[in-house]
């Protein structure tokens, strides 16, 4: 789906009047953030985990956004809750960054209070000394909690709509590439000096690659077509880029083939090295092998290159799903899942991304990344541990291709404070997915909160 | 599998490889002192080693910031809650209750 969306036009400040302007203010203006923080993030679905992260029951996980903090805790085989992270007696935090509550309890620092994994509590340290409250009120309070694509997603807003609903329709489009079955390589951070949509921005459009990513170009230069990706934008925020269908050609000469071969493979070991995901180690050996694969008349590379990675799995015990020829087409690809969640599917593999503003600093957000993939038989990946923060420009733990990113987003955050730069310009072609996100946002602040605050 | 003697009421232990010595406890029905529940916090669930040191996981530094809360700091002090075993181990704990 490719048609534009309305545009809001509402009384919050800074908001979108089109969908070639972005008021800058939107990316420093400390009320701008307040009110993301009241409207946005208070009633958004946000991906709060990883379901390996919890297996067994008693494991947990603090998720927090802005200032706010649940733990979401598998309670048993089937069951994952959001608690709200804050003691029913004075509300102190009941848990911190992530472990295992032991002997089914959630006990309280401070004065020892507790509670069942099921929320229901099960001690007052000298009960008689409190006026009697009914018991519902001394159950830890819930977040709405759901899981899709191997994650746990919680949301604050009790009256918030399903998250199937609200993820429509990216589930449809990475479903079939099998992502709830992949497991965490690595797992790693980086607190950037930008406003979260700012550096989300650079994930969001592919038009960057020519100057900021030249490697990727193979000399190619200004030539790069900037039309080579297809860029959609879906309901509720999201969008996505794939290769334009299409762009594969076919070869008769096998010298032809064989020079593209060669352009595969160079292409392929320069995004296993500059981005250590998506093309892993194990599928550049496999396109290696392509050198030596008989092909047909009439063959293409996408085929030859889709049929030894299907091969290798087959062998390697990695259940890669079946794919129609639409669902293989988004290898490769950008899937932008609103307000914060990426996904860039390729071959058995993903590579993921979360964006968290830090609380009161607007110019200032925290990005996690996973390397995921497929295990193969006997294959076990462990519950993940997370990784730095690293600084953006620390070599040792980023490779090429983030460091580029990472450089260009702190300058750019730099830049939007220049007194010419009241509004950036967006590309109706190949940054729709920026303007999609703006209105996405515009929608959420544009309703008044009905709770009571 | 490693057993664990607790004296001075002589109870014999089993626990699982991976598994700490309080949990091994719960899963057999014991009783054993907690306020924090495994969360190496509050200090209660704390054994003192008489034999077998060797045979148990290294302190980490959660169990180490709580060991140094307990009096007299004894270098032979460990948290049933953090420590995991290769072999047996005596050590000794007041309060346990029996399963049953
Ligand atoms: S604040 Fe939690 S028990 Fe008092
Ligand atoms: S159970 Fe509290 S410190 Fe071990
Ligand atoms: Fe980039």
């Amino acid at each position: 789906m490719t048609d534009q969306l309305e545009v809001t036009s509402g009384d919050e400040p800074f908001a979108m009047t089109g969908n070639t302007r972005v008021p800058t203010p939107r990316y420093y203006d400390p009320s701008f953030a307040v009110l993301e923080n009241e409207r946005l993030w208070s009633r958004t679905w946000q991906m709060a985990c990883r379901l390996e992260e919890i297996p067994s029951p008693g494991d947990y996980v603090e998720y927090t956004i802005c200032d706010q903090s649940l733990i979401v805790v598998r309670v048993d085989r089937d069951t994952i809750r959001a608690y709200h992270n804050a003691c029913r007696h004075r509300g102190t935090e009941l848990a911190k960054g992530s472990g295992s509550f032991r002997g089914g309890q959630i006990a309280c620092p401070f004065h020892g209070w507790r509670w069942n994994l099921d929320g229901t509590n099960s001690f007052v340290y000298g009960v008689e000394g409190f006026a009697p409250e009914p018991p519902a009120d001394l159950c830890l309070p819930q977040a709405q909690v759901d899981t899709w694509g191997a994650c746990v997603w919680v949301n604050l807003d009790p009256a918030a709509p399903p998250l199937l609903e609200t993820l429509d329709p990216m589930p449809s489009l990475l479903d079939p590439l099998g992502i709830d079955q992949m497991r965490v390589v690595w797992w790693k951070a980086v607190t950037l000096e930008a406003n979260w949509k700012l550096a989300m921005e650079a994930f969001i459009e592919g038009y960057h690659i020519m100057a900021s990513h030249p490697q990727l170009t193979q000399g190619e230069g200004e030539e790069y077509d900037p039309n080579a990706l297809a860029y959609s934008v879906h309901q509720n925020g999201h969008s996505s880029y794939v290769s334009r269908p299409g762009a594969q050609r076919h070869h008769r000469r096998q010298v032809d083939y064989l020079d593209e071969v060669e352009s595969l493979i160079e292409s392929s070991r320069l995004l296993c090295d500059g981005l250590e995901a998506m093309t892993l180690p194990r599928d550049l050996h496999v396109i290696e092998t392509l050198r030596r694969r008989p092909v047909g008349e009439n063959t293409s590379l996408g085929s030859e290159l889709v049929g030894a990675i299907y091969e290798h799995a087959k062998n390697a015990g990695i259940p890669l799903p079946r794919l129609a020829p639409d669902a293989l087409a988004r290898w490769g690809g950008v899937f932008f899942v609103f307000p914060h969640y990426f996904v860039l599917p390729q071959y058995g593999n993903a590579l993921t991304y979360r964006f968290r503003p830090v609380h009161g600093e607007p110019e200032r957000c925290l990005l996690e990344l996973w390397s995921i993939t497929i295990p193969g038989s006997g294959e076990d990946h462990g519950r993940p541990a997370m990784q730095g923060p690293f600084a953006p420009d620390d070599r040792e733990h980023w490779p090429a291709i983030p460091l580029q990113d990472f450089s260009n987003i702190t300058r750019q955050q730099r830049g939007v404070h220049n007194q010419t730069v009241p509004a950036t310009r967006i590309s109706h072609t190949y940054e729709v997915g920026i303007a999609n996100l703006h209105q996405e946002v515009d929608r959420y602040l544009a309703q008044p909160l009905s709770r009571p605050t | 599998m490693p057993t664990v003697r607790v004296e001075p009421d002589g109870f014999l232990i089993d626990v699982d490889p991976g598994e700490t010595l309080i949990e091994a406890a719960w899963r057999l029905g014991y009783v054993w002192p907690t306020t924090c529940y495994g969360q190496a916090e509050c200090t209660r669930c704390h054994v003192e080693v008489i034999a077998g040191a060797e045979h148990l996981s290294p302190v980490g530094d959660d169990e180490a910031t709580t060991l140094h809360l307990l009096w007299g700091r004894r270098p032979n002090l460990r948290l049933a809650c953090r420590v995991k075993l290769d072999g047996d181990v005596v050590v000794r704990k007041r309060g346990v209750r029996g399963p049953g």
